[in-house]
Formats: C-alpha cells, structure tokens, sequence
C-alpha cells in the first residue's frame, strides 16, 4: 500500500521534474490522439453521408389511376415480403401533391397549377431497401408478381443510363471506402501508436541511468517500473486535455460548417449528442496508450 | 562477513577477470583494496552486489550463499549493502534528502521513520545546509558524500566503496576518508578500492592487493605496492 502511494509519488514528481521531457512527449501524444478523433469522425462521417445517399435512392412504384384500393393493398403486402425489403410506404395522389408543394418554391408554383388542371400525379409505393445492389433483382421480382399489373412503372424501369451510372457508382464508391476506411483506420492507428511508443522510449532511454542506479540502491522491478507507467498515462492526461481543448473550437467551426454546407446533420449530432462520451474515450485510450508504451520501453531496460 | 572461495570470473570474450581468488573479510574490518587498472577490483565488487555471478567459485556474504539467492531476491540483497561509487551514481532529478530518502522508500521504510533518519543521517555526513539542493547544484565531494549518506542510511552492515575519491580534489578526497574511518568505528565492515597511494598508505589497515585476477599481497597493515 505504502509502496504504491510512492510509485504514484514518484511517477507525479518525475513528471513535474522532467518537465522538458513531458511537454515534447504530451504534445505528440496530443496530436497522435487528435489525429484518431479526426479520423474516427471522417469515417463514421462517410458512411453515414452514404448511408443517407443510399436511402434516398429507393424504388418507387408508379400504381395506374384505375387501381383500386384493395388492389394497392395487397400488392403492398406482397413487396414487403420480399427478403431484402426493408419498408414500402404507400403515397396517395394527394400525399404526392403535398410533398411537391413543401419540396420548395418552384415546387409550390408547380404543385398549384397542377391542382387546377386535377392532380396529374401518380399514387406510389415507396419501397425502401437493405441494401442498394438488390435494386435490379426486386425490382424483377415485384414486376413477376401477380399483383403486379396494377404498376404503371417504376422508377428502376424508367432510369436513363445516366441514373443507372449514378446508382451503381455510388454502391461502388460507397463499398470502396467502407473497404479502404477498416485497412486506412488500422494502419493510421499503428502509425500513430509507433510514434508516441518511439517518443516514450527516447524519454526513457536518456534516463537508463537513472533505472541503473535504482537497480544498485535495490528498488525491485516494480519500484522502477511503476512510476515511468504513472508518467506515461500523465502524458496520456494531458495530451488527452490538450486535445480536448482543441477539440472543442474546432469542432464548433466544423460542425457549421458541415451542417450548413454538406447539411450533414446525422454525422454532427452524432459527434453532439456523444461528446462527453468522446472526450472519456480520448483521457482513456491517452492513458492506456501511455501506461502501455511505457511499460514496453521500460522493459529491455529492467534485466537484471 | 565476506567470504570469497577460489572464485573465478572469465567474460564472454575469454577475458579472465578474476581467477581462483580467495579472501576473507572479517566483521567490522577496514580492508583496502588495491591493484593496477583492470587487476579485477571492479569485478569483485559486482560480484558482491550480484551485479555479476562467478564462472567458478563461491561467495558468502554474511550469512547468505550467493549460489542459493534468486534473481526477484536481489533487491533485497543489495538493500543489506551499501555501496559507493567513483560516479556517485545520484538520481539528477531528486534533492540530496531524496535521494537518501530513496534508498528507505525502495525498503518498504515507513513514512515516519524515513523522515527521523534522513536527517539524522544528513547531519553525520555534514550535508543537513544541501538537504534541498539537487546534485548537479552541489560540489563533487558532497555529491559523495550524498551517495555515502545513501548507502549508511539502511545502517547496511558492509559498506563498499569503489574508488570513492578517483573524482574528488585531495582535500575532499581525505574528509570521504574520514568519514569512512568514523562509520567503519561505528560498527560497519569497509571495503575500499583506491588507487591513491598517499591514502593508502597513511590509513595504516589491512590491504589486499590484487594482479591479473589473483590476490597477490594481504598485509596486516599494508601499504600501496604494486
């Protein structure tokens, strides 16, 4: 008990004491830690920017003027049991002509003079999917339905090539960053974690003296050990404040940004609604890449 | 106290640093050893703080036999046994009452009694005015005087000095001298390793010199001859 409240002592003192030392090893340690926060968010930020492209795209199915409710109804019920169907809403000629009239300015002009002429619009079922690369496999699957002859058309059968460009591109970017994202966001964090190890052990190597002489007084391994593993979680905490205090402006400056700009609200609030959670992440991993590192370096240096 | 049995240390690279050496240091001895550079001092005095281990031979120290001890019973071991260094060998970044104060904290020393006994300790040595300075803010002597404070502080019962005074002016050179003299009346077994003739001489105590790893002389009351 005694002996830890000295190693505590001690890792508290030396830290102070070196304190030329702390400051170079808790400035990498804080840019090491911003670097994962940024990198952490880009992907999150990514696939949730992607997520929303893709849910926009859905498959929406045209009904003809003469279908009768029941009709609607249980195609309804026929696309939902698809596998690969996530949701279909169904949207009445007077639902579309309100959605026309909130989409924007023009849309409300537009939405007007078709009320006079009688709502041109078409009833739709909206169907929502799990994934997007089954767009073309359901959309052959719901047209083979019996229920189907009620479908004017839909919007995978009345895509130009241009559109279809479009859907497949974004599958592909969309699978390629998730791929290249996982591989970039392990190599980056063993990049990072090889810096800030190197930089603890050239702070420790310069004191392998230090270790030397408190081996010849008799300190056990442990004695010597425990307050380099307090200095390097010290570094962990204040590179991890540093970072926090960075942090905080920059991402009020991103957060307009991203908001007004990409209207990337998910993303944002995200990173809002889970910021102390963030800032607890960032003291813990700071610690535990600290404390780790040192007691790695330490370790070739403790042989008896 | 210190007992060596034909002890031999041959290096990795065939070096023969000590070979068949034998000695006996009784209790509250002050034992003097010289020898030419690379005679095989340094090598006897790791050997008694297990910083070495012999190829051959058997070393008892007090009442351990170094053959049984392990390796997690070293520390340990080296609590029991104060050693002063040519180099000093102080911790830069604690005050002089630090690192005195160390040498307890590493021996589980309660809290209490390190800070009866750091002082006390302090002011024997003379050093009670430097007690808040840092090593690199204090002269060569009282930096030695710092690392004998260190090593008397566990009232070890041996206490080894390895060319105490080879940094140190002959003025300072002669008050580490006379400390060791005063702690060695006080009980404690001292041995010395020196290459100063003039010290060597005038102490008038048993001197043990060593050649090309042998012990060749061990006088009663010696003097330095090589």
């Amino acid at each position: 008990m005694i002996t830890l409240w000295r190693i505590f002592k001690a890792g508290f003192r030396n830290t102070f004491r070196n304190a030329w030392l702390s400051s170079a090893a808790t400035a990498i340690m804080a840019v090491t830690l911003l670097i994962i926060v940024f990198f952490a968010f880009s992907i999150y930020f990514v696939q949730t920017q992607l997520k929303e492209v893709q849910q926009k795209i859905d498959l929406t199915i045209f009904i003809a003027d003469e279908a009768s409710a029941d009709q609607i109804k249980a195609l309804q019920d026929k696309v939902i049991q698809l596998s690969g169907v996530t949701s279909v809403v169904y949207v009445s000629k007077a639902d579309a002509l309100k959605k026309l009239e909130n989409s924007s300015e023009e849309g409300r002009k537009l939405a007007k003079s078709a009320e006079e002429i009688g709502n041109p619009l078409p009833s739709s079922l909206e169907v929502k999917l799990a994934k997007l690369d089954d767009i073309g496999a359901i959309n052959s699957q719901i047209r083979a339905l019996s229920e189907s002859e009620i479908i004017s058309e839909t919007s995978y059968d009345s895509r130009d090539d241009n559109r279809k460009g479009v859907i497949e591109n974004i599958i592909r970017i969309s699978n390629g960053i998730t791929r290249a994202g996982a591989v970039l966001s392990v190599v980056f964090l063993l990049i990072a974690l090889m810096i800030i190890f190197n930089t603890i052990r050239m702070a420790i190597f310069t004191r392998r003296e230090e270790i030397e002489i408190m081996k010849l007084v008799g300190a056990t391994r442990w004695f010597i050990r425990g307050p380099f593993i307090i200095e390097g979680s010290m570094y962990g905490v204040f590179g991890a404040t540093v970072a926090v205090a960075a942090l905080i402006p920059i991402s009020r400056v991103a957060a307009q940004f991203l908001t007004e700009k990409l209207n990337a609200v998910t993303a944002v609030n995200y990173f809002g609604d889970n910021f102390w959670l963030i800032i607890l992440a960032l003291y813990g991993l700071g610690i535990l890449i600290g404390a780790i590192s040192s007691w790695l370096a330490i370790s070739r240096h403790l042989k008896l | 106290m210190i007992l060596l049995d034909r002890v031999t240390v041959i290096y990795p690279n065939k070096t023969v640093a000590l070979s068949g050496a034998s000695l006996h240091i009784q209790p509250k001895e002050f034992v003097t050893i010289v020898g030419p550079s690379g005679a095989g001092k340094s090598t006897l005095i790791r050997l008694l703080i297990k910083e070495e281990v012999p190829t051959s031979g058997k070393i008892i120290v007090g009442s351990i036999d170094y053959d049984t001890i392990d390796k997690s019973n070293i520390p340990h071991l080296r609590r029991r046994i104060g050693v002063v260094f040519q180099d000093f060998k102080l911790l830069p970044n604690l005050t002089v009452y630090e690192n005195v104060a160390f040498a307890l904290e590493v021996s589980d020393v309660r809290t209490s009694e390190i800070k009866r006994a750091v002082p006390k300790i302090l002011q024997l040595v003379g050093l009670s005015e430097k007690a808040h300075h840092y090593p690199g803010e204090i002269s060569g002597g009282e930096k030695q005087r710092t690392a004998i404070a260190r090593a008397l502080v566990r009232n070890p019962k041996i206490l080894i000095a390895d060319e105490p005074t080879g940094n140190l002016d002959p003025k300072n050179s002669w008050d580490i001298i006379e400390l060791l003299l005063k702690i060695n009346k006080f009980g404690t077994t001292v041995v010395l390793t020196t290459h100063n003739k003039a010290i060597v001489d005038a102490l008038k105590k048993r001197v043990i010199t060593i050649n090309r790893g042998r012990v060749v002389k061990d006088e009663k009351i010696g003097k330095y001859t090589l």
